[in-house]
Formats: structure tokens, sequence, C-alpha cells
């Protein structure tokens, strides 16, 4: 078996075969004619009328018209396509020297009824008989933005999906969640499967350990100009099929195939433009010092006297130590085929720089795809796709922690000596740390080679009968060297670590998926149609990861792990094998009621031998109600959903037993130490069970202008595998258990509209809108809380998310300002910040520090919303995609380090007097007037560090902020060159395009760009900025041809 | 056609056949990273590695309640003795005896009595330590994941079954043991002589302890110490790597990189400098780094370095002798062993055997530190220090055993016995307003074990443990 699985790819390419034809012309005609709206008797310009035989094809002008001159004598096919119309064919025959006029009527389609969409396993199945909801993005619309990564460009465009960009950094990671968390586990993996054409892929992020570096989600590889469509499936009932890979849902991601026809070559190169899209405010007042003096070679930045009282000025460092980023996107495809073959290759470069300097990414992606009809009912297709992708990661978070110790009277651009030493900003540069120096030498490079492949069989013995075999494998090594240099031996050297290290990572990843289909079809009746598919799916994955570790530099700028004193390494296995068998019943009743019933057994190799095997149904109806009702003339269609399904999750690999391990640091002395793993495995585990109910609708009116579906779901994940922490004194620190129960709850409402149409111009429409609420139902007995993250604030000022029994997901947790109340009374929710009860002011005539940690935000948004608009006028299309995430909290560690350092606006209060807004401890309000400087201030009180320093800086309530924002996602001019004109020069089509993305239009956030979280997107302590990469807008200018 | 029919069969044959023997393909749950057993030579490795550390995680808070260190900020939680939770201190005590628990089972199962006996004396030593910072604590039902909220045991049963397992533990080191601990053992190499001399010495710690009780028995503190260490060679101590620095050598090297850390107390520097008692202290150097105008000067407890220059104080450096780069952490000495000869004598009304006592540790921890011979003459016969047997009195010997115990936990333990009457120790300047003015006696438990365990207690950092009673 292993064998089978595993062939080999390279003699695919057998398979696939190029093929051009020509054609030999004798007598000839002209075939012409105009193309109207059947209903509005408008004009339609830009159809693509096509004459198949003759592989000839052109799109009607502005005046709706086209011509073919010079047409073979004899019998055609000719057909008009148009996007949101039927398609027409009418047969003409061309006469030696005639010309044949063809007018030709087109109805607006109801496209998305008849639509076929893409389900589990790429398998096709009639929008019309769906239970649930699933929505695609097209080509068009994925590629709108320019945006490098998949996972972002689908942000916004989906309801019930929430897509968080990690920061602005070249090549860095995007989180996507749909329809909420559904695990208690703080490392559990809560995205949805990729899968592409039918077999899934890898979209882990491996961030690196140490200062985090902003590593690529793996669907990042994907060109997203490869992609035809994307279809999301959301609930539990759409990924029925796919069992426990698909828990939290999937995107099936369909790439594009050649057609027969002529050949098609499609040239596409964009240039952008990266620029930090919001800064905080900073101050330019005061220098570098303390107690608001000048203290020669201090370390303090901000906290000196005024410039104007100084001979030094300040540097914006912000905006001089960031850059403008440039990327070169180049790519090219080839496709076309005839009967029996069709053929996709395709070529695209990606080259990105950095907004913070010495960081870039690259991607190169190749990809050839293959058909091959032999027979009628045979066919095998196959894809490969081989990606290179990498770059130099820089240390954001250390980059901006250095910027903020940074004194602003010194260059900061001005960084290396001329021995190629770093020049600090005191002690005449021998102490401070630059952090475009660091930039530059603490190098991180990854480089990613990776092969994704497909093979698949397609035979039909009979008409009722239909074998599918898929093989699939998703194979890469992602080799990364971290380099931190040791002294380079000159005296006085200000170094950037004492000893300097190297870090060579090899991660090893192998997926192999082999997923067998039986389909069988019969009509029982002439009303009732059936649909029997059952299936086979194995998934195998090899993952390895080995870490050596050197630090110590014999010699400088020498870096090999030959030249370290010490070395050690670290090395992880993992291997995870999951079989399902799977069986999906489509009862259609004549063409307006329909039933699938599915159900899956899945033996997964992480559970017990005794609770491996797990089984899972699912039931969903769909009711299209406009077939059988009388409904006025304006109500197109109606459909009603309802699905009830069930779905299992098995455990993270290695769960069921103890363990000892090695301690980093060993060997030491030539021994090894080993000790008891800290987590207690389990023999006892069982799957998971998430239960969801999903209810909606389908409306269309006038004639598919304008489309509201509607759905509501709930889903409940019980029996979640996670590790419990328990008491040290068990000898573990946590136990692997089934507990717990999280719920999400919402809807989804997608409104698509055609307002406008008139001749020459339209306008397009779709609004999406979803809220989802999480609450955590349970945690576990005797557990009242679990930690999913925490992010560092001076003074015990951090936050911590925690999972709190009752509450909604995503509570922040950290210090906060004493609040008042009268004698006895207490706090009507004790564990939660009461920001309307007055502060409590002490005998300092300063708010008082609370140390309980009291939930002071939450980081799930109340809801999140997109408007995208496609106008179109002629040649010229302008489309834009506004975008909002409404109510979600941030705790900004920026915010904390401002503050502590002086560095923004909101810290030029230190010289004012104020009396603070609050209550004193016997009720009375608060009336004592303090100064907020350094030092002793004008009421002879010393304040010692300051109000910034010793009050603000400690609660970590000053730093949670609202970060929801409003954006303009992408806004697209794009100019199509007239036809005449590019056919004259021998252009299918040529289009010009500008685009813009990521402008912030609202927020009431006041620092980086509100969207940037820290922890990749692999991290589920969605809500920190910690110190990390800030978001960048991007201006594009792109030529596509079509020759 | 039936080629094709006949593929399709095959292929949907050999699927459910897969399924058939699917059993072996998906037994692949075994962790192929961590073994399921260890060796009980390498949990040996650990166990000693580990009691090293965790007798510097414990120093690296209670030196700031004895004053050896200073913190360079204001609102310092350890100067000022609040009720922090040392979650990483009691998980890594329970780490250890974890391993322990287990190292003593595995090692009994294959007959080697040596490394039982190395087993049961740092669990011991281990268990003590945690006894002397929280008192009771869950033992009987703990290490072993049965009980997820094991019981607390009274610290006073601890204490019982600190000499036991120390008994039991000589017994098994004085026999035929089948495996012999070499190099893993980072403590003694494997001598079993030492092991028993370590046993006897600690004996003669915990039965001291009792000072303040009636059980307090000072003849059975000196036949202990009979048995115990014969010079500093004996010394339980772990040297460290270079490729992983002694723990202290960690806080002087940040410290250097600006992240503060180490700075030596003023309490310390007045002890050493002449100020408290009038004598140059020789040993001064051998702590402490001078600053950056050549002086030793100390933090004041609780106020923070205010807005001096960073080299504005002393500190610890790699140079100095407790925070060099390999630097021995020790666990317990020779020297200790003489102050505890010296007060267990001076109560047996013995002062010639105290006096000398007395006189041969300070001898001893001077020979340790590598003071040379004049100085420490020089010192010896200083009449501050040469006091003779009719003046030795506790408070000397306190005061002597102080600076021999620089930043070891047990000095806080001294500390409170003697009730911290040292001579000028006054309480940091902001200090924890819930104690009231008074010095610490004990800790609170740990928020992790308070949320996890059901069983914690509720205690108060002034409720005593039962030997300070």
């Amino acid at each position: 078996m292993q064998k089978l699985l595993q062939l080999n790819f390279l003699s695919l390419f057998a398979f696939i075969i190029l093929c051009f034809t020509g054609h030999q012309a004798l007598a000839q005609g002209v075939v012409s004619g105009t193309v109207t709206d059947a209903d509005s008797d408008e004009t339609l310009i830009g159809v693509n009328i096509l004459i198949d035989e003759l592989d000839l094809g052109m799109p009607t002008d502005a005046e709706g018209q086209f011509q073919f001159s010079n047409v073979p004598v004899g019998e055609y096919q000719l057909e008009a396509r148009y996007i949101g119309f039927n398609t027409v064919q009418r047969s003409v025959t061309v006469a030696d020297g005639e010309e044949t006029v063809v007018n030709l009527e087109m109805t607006m389609s109801n496209a998305e009824l008849d639509e076929l969409v893409v389900t589990s396993f790429g398998l096709e199945q009639e929008r019309k008989s769906l239970g649930y909801s699933v929505q695609e993005i097209d080509s068009e619309n994925l590629t709108v933005g320019n945006q490098s990564n998949v996972v972002s460009a689908l942000g916004g465009k989906v309801s019930g999906v929430q897509v968080t960009n990690t920061g602005g950094s070249p090549g860095s990671s995007s989180r996507i969640i749909i329809r909420g968390i559904n695990s208690l586990d703080p490392g559990a993996d809560n995205q949805p499967l990729f899968v592409v054409d039918g077999v899934p892929i890898d979209n882990s992020t491996i961030e690196s350990t140490g200062t985090p570096r902003g590593l690529s989600n793996r669907a990042a590889d994907i060109n997203p100009n490869d992609i035809e469509s994307v279809n999301v499936l959301k609930g539990a009932a759409a990924t029925a099929l796919y069992g426990v890979r698909a828990a939290n849902g999937a995107i099936i991601i369909t790439t594009k195939s050649g057609e027969a026809g002529d050949t098609q070559i499609n040239i596409s190169s964009t240039v952008g433009f990266d620029n930090i899209n919001k800064f905080p405010e900073f101050q330019e007042v005061y220098g570098q010092g303390w107690y608001f003096g000048q203290i020669e070679d201090d370390f303090w930045p901000n906290w000196g006297p005024k410039y104007e009282d100084t001979d030094q000025e300040y540097h914006d460092i912000w905006r001089d130590g960031t850059q403008t980023g440039v990327q070169y996107d180049n790519s090219i495809n080839v496709s076309g085929g005839n009967e029996l073959t069709t053929y996709y290759a395709s070529v695209a470069n990606l080259q990105q720089e950095g907004v913070l300097p010495y960081g870039n990414w690259d991607r190169t992606s190749v990809r050839l795809s293959g058909d091959i009809s032999p027979k009628e009912n045979f066919s095998v297709r196959s894809s490969i796709n081989y990606i290179n992708s990498g770059g130099d990661r820089v240390p954001a978070d250390r980059f901006m922690e250095t910027m903020m110790y940074w004194a602003p009277n010194e260059d900061v651009t001005n960084f290396e000596k001329e021995d190629g030493t770093q020049r600090g900003y005191y002690n005449d540069g021998s102490s401070g740390n630059n952090p475009l120096y660091g930039n530059k030498y603490m190098t991180y490079k990854d480089n990613v080679n990776r092969l994704i492949g497909n093979v698949t069989f397609d035979y039909s013995p009979a008409e009722w009968f239909n074998v599918l075999y898929t093989l699939g494998t998703d194979f890469y090594s992602d080799q990364r060297t971290e380099i931190t240099p040791g002294p380079r031996g000159v005296e006085g050297e200000n170094v950037l670590s004492s000893t300097g290290y190297i870090n060579e990572t090899r991660i090893n990843s192998r997926d192999i998926n082999s997923t067998l289909n039986l389909t069988f079809q019969k009509e029982v009746t002439e009303k009732v149609n059936t649909r029997l598919r059952v299936g086979n799916d194995i998934f195998d994955r090899d993952f390895n990861n080995i870490v050596s570790s050197g630090d110590d530099f014999v010699t400088p700028l020498f870096y090999h792990l030959s030249n370290v004193r010490n070395i050690s390494l670290n090395q992880e296995i993992r291997q995870r094998r999951l079989v399902g068998v799977y069986g999906d019943l489509l009862l259609d009743y004549d063409n307006f009621l329909f039933v699938n019933v599915t159900g899956r057994n899945d033996w997964s190799s992480t559970l017990p031998e005794d609770n491996r095997s797990f089984f899972y149904p699912s039931v969903s109806v769909g009711f299209s109600f406009s077939d059988v009702m009388d409904l006025p003339e304006y109500f197109t269609f109606g459909k009603l959903r309802a699905s009830l399904s069930q779905v299992g999750k098995d455990a993270p690999v290695y769960s069921t037993t103890d363990t000892y391990n090695t301690p980093s640091q060993y060997p030491l002395g030539g021994s090894v130490g080993f000790t008891r793993s800290n987590t207690r495995g389990s023999a006892d585990l069982k799957p998971e069970q998430t239960t969801s109910v999903e209810l909606g609708t389908d409306l269309r009116f006038f004639d598919n202008r304008l489309g509201l579906d509607f759905t509501w779901y709930q889903s409940n994940s019980r029996d979640q595998i996670f590790a419990v922490p328990i008491s040290q004194a068990t000898g573990y620190t946590q136990t692997i258990t089934n507990a717990g129960e999280i719920e999400n709850k919402g809807i989804e409402i997608q409104l698509t509209g055609r307002p406008v149409q008139v001749q020459d111009f339209a306008w397009d429409v779709t609004v999406n809108y979803s809220r989802n609420k999480s609450t955590v139902v349970e945690v576990a007995e005797g557990i009242e809380q679990i930690l999913v993250g925490s992010s560092f604030g001076y003074v015990g000022s951090g936050a911590a998310i925690q999972l709190t029994q009752g509450d909604p997901y995503g509570n922040i947790y950290g210090r906060s300002y004493e609040r008042y109340y009268p004698d006895n009374e207490e706090p009507e929710n004790p564990t939660h910040l009461d920001e309307d009860a007055p502060l409590l002011i002490g005998d300092d005539g300063f708010p008082v520090t609370n140390t309980d940690q009291l939930v002071l935000g939450n980081t799930q948004p109340d809801w999140v919303g997109s408007i995208n608009n496609s106008l179109s006028y002629k040649n010229l299309n302008l489309s834009f995609l506004i975008d909002a995430k409404w109510g979600q909290d941030v705790y900004s560690q920026y915010d904390n380090f401002f503050t502590a350092f002086g560095i923004t606006k909101n810290t030029l209060d230190r010289e004012d007097t104020r009396v603070f807004e609050g209550v004193t401890d016997d009720g009375q309000p608060n009336t004592q007037e303090v100064w907020l400087g350094q030092g002793v201030g004008p009421d002879g009180v010393d304040y010692g560090n300051g109000y910034h320093r010793n009050v603000k800086r400690e609660a970590t309530e000053e730093f949670i902020f609202d970060a929801s924002y409003i954006k303009l996602r992408n806004i697209r001019l794009a100019y199509s060159l007239p036809q005449n004109f590019t056919s004259d020069i021998g252009f299918r089509n040529i289009t010009l395009s500008a685009t813009a993305t990521n402008i912030i239009l609202y927020t009431p956030f006041e620092g980086f760009d509100p969207e940037s979280r820290a922890g990749g997107a692999g991290s589920n302590a969605d809500g920190f900025t910690a110190l990390d990469y800030p978001g960048v807008s991007s201006f594009f200018f792109s030529v596509n041809l079509s020759l | 056609m039936k080629n094709f029919l006949k593929l399709s069969l095959i292929v949907s044959f050999s699927s459910f056949l897969f399924l058939a023997g699917c059993e072996d393909y998906l037994s692949v749950n075994d962790d192929p990273n961590n073994p399921t057993e260890a060796p009980a030579l390498g949990l040996v490795t650990n166990v000693t590695y580990e009691s090293a550390q965790n007798t510097y995680r414990m120093g690296s808070i209670t030196s700031y309640y004895v004053q050896y260190l200073g913190s360079p900020n204001t609102g310092s939680t350890t100067d000022n003795q609040e009720a922090s939770s040392y979650g990483t201190q009691w998980f890594r005590l329970y780490d250890t005896l974890t391993d322990l628990s287990d190292l003593e089972i595995l090692a009994e199962e294959e007959g080697a009595t040596q490394l039982v006996g190395i087993a049961k004396v740092l669990k011991a030593y281990n268990l003590a330590t945690l006894v002397d910072a929280w008192g009771d604590a869950p033992y009987s039902e703990a290490f072993f994941g049965e009980e997820l909220n094991p019981a607390y045991d009274d610290q006073e049963n601890l204490y019982t079954e600190v000499f036991t397992l120390l008994d039991d533990g000589i017994q098994q080191l004085q026999m035929e043991s089948t495996i012999s601990a070499g190099t893993e053992d980072f403590l003694y190499g494997g001598n079993s002589a030492q092991w028993i001399q370590f046993a006897n010495m600690l004996q003669a710690r915990y039965l001291n302890h009792y000072s303040k009780q009636d059980s307090y028995s000072p003849q059975d503190i000196l036949s202990a110490v009979d048995n115990g260490f014969a010079s500093n060679d004996d010394d339980a101590q772990v040297s460290y790597f270079e490729d992983q620095v002694n723990p202290w050598a960690s806080i002087a090297i940040s410290n250097a990189n600006l992240i503060l850390g180490g700075w030596i107390s003023e309490q310390t520097v007045e002890h050493l400098d002449g100020t408290t008692y009038g004598v140059e202290d020789p040993r001064i150097e051998f702590l402490m780094d001078t600053t950056g105008t050549g002086e030793y000067i100390g933090v004041e407890n609780g106020a923070g370095r205010g807005d001096a220059q960073l080299d504005g104080y002393s500190f610890l450096t790699t140079e100095t002798f407790y925070a060099g780069r390999t630097s021995p952490v020790l666990l317990a000495t020779y020297t200790e062993q003489k102050f505890i000869e010296a007060e267990a004598a001076l109560n047996a009304t013995q002062p010639v055997r105290a006096y000398q006592a007395y006189l041969d540790g300070i001898e001893a921890h001077m020979d340790k530190l590598g003071v040379d011979e004049a100085d420490k003459n020089a010192y010896l016969t200083d009449p501050a220090v040469a006091v003779g047997e009719a003046g030795l009195n506790i408070d000397l010997i306190m005061k002597e055993k102080y600076i021999a115990m620089f930043l070891n936990p047990e000095a806080w333990v001294d500390a409170r016995r003697h009730d911290y009457s040292y001579e000028n120790m006054d309480i940091p300047v902001n200090l924890n307003p819930d104690l009231g003015g008074e010095f610490i006696r004990r800790w609170v438990y740990p928020d992790s074990e308070e949320q996890r365990n059901v069983n914690t207690p509720d205690v108060s950092l002034l409720d005593s443990i039962f030997w300070d009673q």
C-alpha cells in the first residue's frame, strides 16, 4: 500500500501533452450581430462571442455589436457568454461572400441557482440542493486587492469568516477563523482545512522560537493567480464528509485549468509600494534624560529637558528608521488544449521588501496541470505545483523595542561604525542598541521548497455509476538559519550578543492523501432522484524537525556550526494517520425538496486503541419553496435550508502515554539528565464531539437583481481534548483529558444586488454581515480558568487572555485602578472592571492600582461586515471593498512602553498639575492637586519617577483599547484597452489597473494599524499587539496582457 | 474498458483490505521523541542538578529577605516582602521530588541501593526546603498523579519524614549496589561515603531547626556532626559548566547587559566593610564588585537606586566567588556544619568546642573563598572576632554564619530562628503593610496551587513554620 501511495509524481508529466492546432480556410463569409438584454432591450457590452469550432472569439463592442470576418464557409455553433446571463447558443450557416446577421437576446441567469458549487473532496453539487450555506469567491474577486497571501485575500469577502493579518511584514502569516473558536485548548488549531483540487494541504504556521519573526502560514505558498475559485464551507454539515480534519470548516480551492480551444497566454506584471498605514502620535518636545535633566550618557531616551532648552534636536526616528517597501509580482500562464487533452501551466515570481529595512520575502511558483480523456467515460487529471518561498525575516518585536529605547536626539540611521560595529545612542555610541543594526545583523532566513501534486482518475462505467480516485501529496522542506553575531573583536565595541549564536532548523513535512469515491445515481420514479456516494479517505503525515543550536563563536564573523563552543540538538518527530469511510445519500423530490444524509466513521492514530473508531452523522434539507408556491412576480426564488450535524475530532499526537524527556540544558559534562514529562497522558481519551444546527434561507428578487442569504447557526463542542492544569504536587503540571464545552452562536447575512444597470454602466454590490458569540460553557471539573496567552507589561501591568466558565471566549485580564464603593457595597460583577464606578484616589492624590486580575475587555469582535462594490462603465471598472470589524479589544504593549519611556504625545502633560477625578476613601470627591512630572513639583512635593512611570504604566486598564476599524480593504480602477486597438497589435486583451489596499477609514485606536496582532496566525492569543510589525497600506500598478 | 473496471475494483478492494489491516497502520502513537522509561542514572543527573538549581531558585528570593541583596527598584516585591506567588520555586521543588520518587522506585527494582540512598537523601533535602518556606504541603498523596487534589500533610510529620529518609538513605548507601553512579552524580561522582556524610550533615542541620522547640537536642546534633563533613572537600555542591553557567552568573551577566539584578544590600556591605562591626572583612572582595568609583556601596532594601548612576552600587559579577561562570552552587558546606556545631555546643554548654567550631567555621569559609593567609589571620585575631570562649555568644555565631551562608536559602531559616536580630538589620523602607512592621515568616501558597488544589490552606505571611513558633 505504501508503495502505491508513494507514486512518483514526476511520471505524471507523461499524461500532460501540450497540443496546438491550426486551421485552414478556403471560401469565407462574415458573421455579425448585436447582443441585447432580453428584459431591458439594452445592448450588452463585452459579451464574449465564440465560434468554438474555429477557436474564434471576440467581445461585443460599446454598441453591443460583433463581427467575424473571413469565416470559412460552413455550419457552426455561435455562443454568447456573459457573466450574470444565461449562455446562448445559435447555429449559423456561413455562405461564401455573404454576411450572416445573428442578433442575440440574452436573459439574466438564475446562475447561482443552477450553478454547481464545489463541496467536500472537490465534488460538485447543485447549489439549489444544498441544505447548508456555502460561499464562493471567484478568481477576479480573490485577486482584486493584489494580496500575495490567499488567506488575506479572503478578508472581508465571506460572511462568518474572520481574517486577521498579523502585520505588514513580507510573507507574514494571516489567520482565518470560521464561525468562532471551537477549542478550549490554548494550543489548538482553530483554522479551517485547506483543500486544493480535492487534496488537503498544510496551512500551519511554524513561528520562530525566541523573538518572533513573522513566519508564513503555509497556504501563503499558493499563488493566488492560479486560483479559479475558493469555496468556503462553514458549518459541520458542509464539512461532514471531511470529518475530523475539517471540524473548523474548510477552504476549498479550485485551480485554473485549460479549456479546449485556442492557446491562451496571460501575462501579468505588478509593482507595489507598501507604507506604514498609521503611526502613533509621537512627542517632539522632551529629549533624552531623567527628571527633566539632561544626563550625559544616560539610558533614558525621553524624560529629559525640552529640546528647545538644549542644543539637541529631535529626529523623527520612527519614520527615518522605516522605509517604503517595494514588491514586484510577475506571472505568466499558458493554457489550452483540445477535446482530448487540456493543460494549464504557470510561472510566477513575487519579490517583496518590507517597510522595516532588511526584511524581504520571495515566492516562485511553477504549476502544471492537465486533463486527458482517452475515452468518453474516463479521464485522468493531474497537477503539480513546485514552490520556493522564503526570505529574510527581521526581528520586528526587537526592532520596535530598541526603537523605544533610542533617544530621538541621535540619528537612528547612523548605526554602523566604520569597523562594522554597532553605534549606540549614548556613551559615545558604545551603549544602547540600534534597531537597524539589529535588523541588519540578527538575521533569520527561511527557505521553503515545496511540492504539491495530485492525480485523479475519473471513470464512469455506466451512466449511473462513477468512480473517482485521487491521490495527492504535499511535501515541503523548510530550512531556516538564524544568526546573531558575537563580538567582532574590536576594543570597546557595542555588541548585539556577548557570545553570538547560530540556529539551523530543518523541517520536513510530508502529507499523503488518498480518496476514493463511488457515486451511484438512480431515478427511482419520475419525481424522485437519488444519489449515493460512498468513499474512503486516508491521511498520512510525517513531520520531522531538527534544530541544531550553536552558541559562542570562536572566530568572529565566521558563522558556521563548526565555529561555536557549544552545540545542542533537538529533534521533534510527529506521525499522524487517519482512515475514514463515509456515505452520503441525496434524495431529490421533484427538484424542489432535497434531503442529504451523511455518515462518516474515522479511525485515528492519535486516540487510544479502544476509542480510535468513531462515527458521526449529519442530515440536511433544502426546500426551494418558490417552485411549489405562487409568489409575486418580483419574488424570483426562495429556499429554506436546515441541517443538523455532528463532527468528531481526535487528539494531538502522543497524548495517550507518559514519557520522560531530556531538558534542553543537557548534555552537561558528558551526562544527560532525564525528567518525567509534566504532561500526564491519558489512555482513556475519546474523540471530541461538535454538534451543529444551521437554519438558513436564500431569497432572490427582481430576476436575481437582489439576493438575500441569511443563516443562523449554533454549534456546541463537548468533551474537548486538552491539557487541564493540575496541582504540581501531583508530579505533573497538566493532565490531558476530555472536558469542557464551548458554544458558538451566530448569524450571517449576505446581500447581493445590481442596483443599477443601464447602457454602458453596471453597479454590483455585495454586503456581508456576521456576528458570532463564543461562550465558554464549561471548563473542567475543579478548573475555573484556562490561560490562552499573556503579554508583558511593566510592573505587573501585563495582560492575559483567560477562558472562564460562563464567560465569553477571549476575555482580557489585567490590573486596573481601584474603584470606590460606599460602605459594604460590592461591585455588581466582582470579576469585571466596573468602569462606571468612581476611581478611588489615594492619600497621595493619585488613582490606586488594583492588583487583582479583572476582566478589562474581550478580544472577539461584536460583528464583522463588508461592502463590496463593482462599477463598470464601458472599459472602465472601479471596484472597492470596505470592511469593518467592530467591538474587539486589544492590549497594547506599545502604549505600555510609550508611557514608560515618555514617547507619545499623551505624555506631554508631564509638567501639568491635575486633580484626578474620583473619590477618596471617605467617599468625598477628590480635590487634591498633584503634579505629573518627575522629582520635586512646584508644590514642593517629591513625585519621584512621576505619574507616568509610577501610576499610569502600572495599570493594564490604561492599555486596553477598542481596536474596531473600518477599512478601505481595497480599491481598484481598471481600464481595458479598446478591443480594436488590442487586436491590431495581436492581443486579446490588455488591462491596466491601479489598486490601493488596507487604508484605514476609521478607528478609535491610537497606535499603529489596529489589525496587527502578535503571535502569528497559529496563536489563539489574538488580543495582543506586543511590539509587532506595523500594518501597511499598499499601492499597486498592474498590467495584464492576454494573448 | 474492462481494465478500468478491474482497476477500480482493485483500488476499492485494496482500500477495504487496508481497513482490515488498519490497526497496525494506525499504531503510530508511541512518542518517538521521548522514551516511556528513563535510565536511573539519567534521573540521578537531573535530580543532582535540579537540587542545586532549587537551592539557587530559593536563594534568589530569600536573599532579599535577609538583605544579602537589594533591589535597584522601589516597589520590589522581594525587598518589600510581599505575598507573592512563588510558583516556579514550588513547581521545581515538586518536579525534583517527583523525579526523586521515580528514581527511588526504579533503583529499588534494579537493586541499585546506592541510587536509592541518593534519592532518599535528596528527597529529604528538597522536602525540608519546601517545608521551610511553606509549612504544610502535599506529600503522601503527591507525585504519581493518582489524586488530582492531593491532601496537605502536616509540616511536623513532614519533618519526621525528612529524618526517616535520611536514616533510610544512610542505610541504603552502606549496602552493596548493583549500579553505582559516576560522573552522572553532579554532587559526589558516586562517592557513597561522602553521600553518607552529607546525610549526617543534613540531619544536624534539620535537628538544629528545632532550636526554639522543647524537643531541641544539641547532643543529637553534635553526634550527627561527628559523622558529617570532615573538610571543605566534602561540601555538597554542583559546579557549573561553560555551556550552562552558574545561575548567579546569569544574573550578573544580565545585569551587565542592563537587565538589572544581583545588587548587594547595604546591610551586607556594612556588615563586611567595618561599618557595623568595626572590622573589615577580607571576604568582601570575593562576594561583590566595587562601584565605578572603587567603593563598596550597597542599595538600601526597599529604597531602590533613586536617580543614581547604574554603576553607583556594588553587585555580583562573574569575577566574584558565588557568581563566577563555573562557580558551584552550595547545598550544604563544612563551614555551615561548623557553625551548627558551634551553636549546638554552645547550647550544650560545651564552650570550648563551640569556640573552636566558630573559628573553624570562619577559617573554612575563608579557605573556600581563597582568602590569603595573612588576611585570614588578621581577621581571625581581630578582637572583634577572637572573643575567646567566654566571649562567644549566639549573636556572634549567627553574625559569622550570616556571611558564610551568603545567597543560600538556609540563611532565611537562620534569620527566622534568630528573629532577624542581626546588628542594624532594619525592615525595608517600603515594607509590605500587611506585615505590620514585622519581617516575613513564610510564603503563601502559589496562585497555581490555590487555583488547582481545593485542599490548599489559607495562610498569612506571619504564620510561622512550626520550628519558628
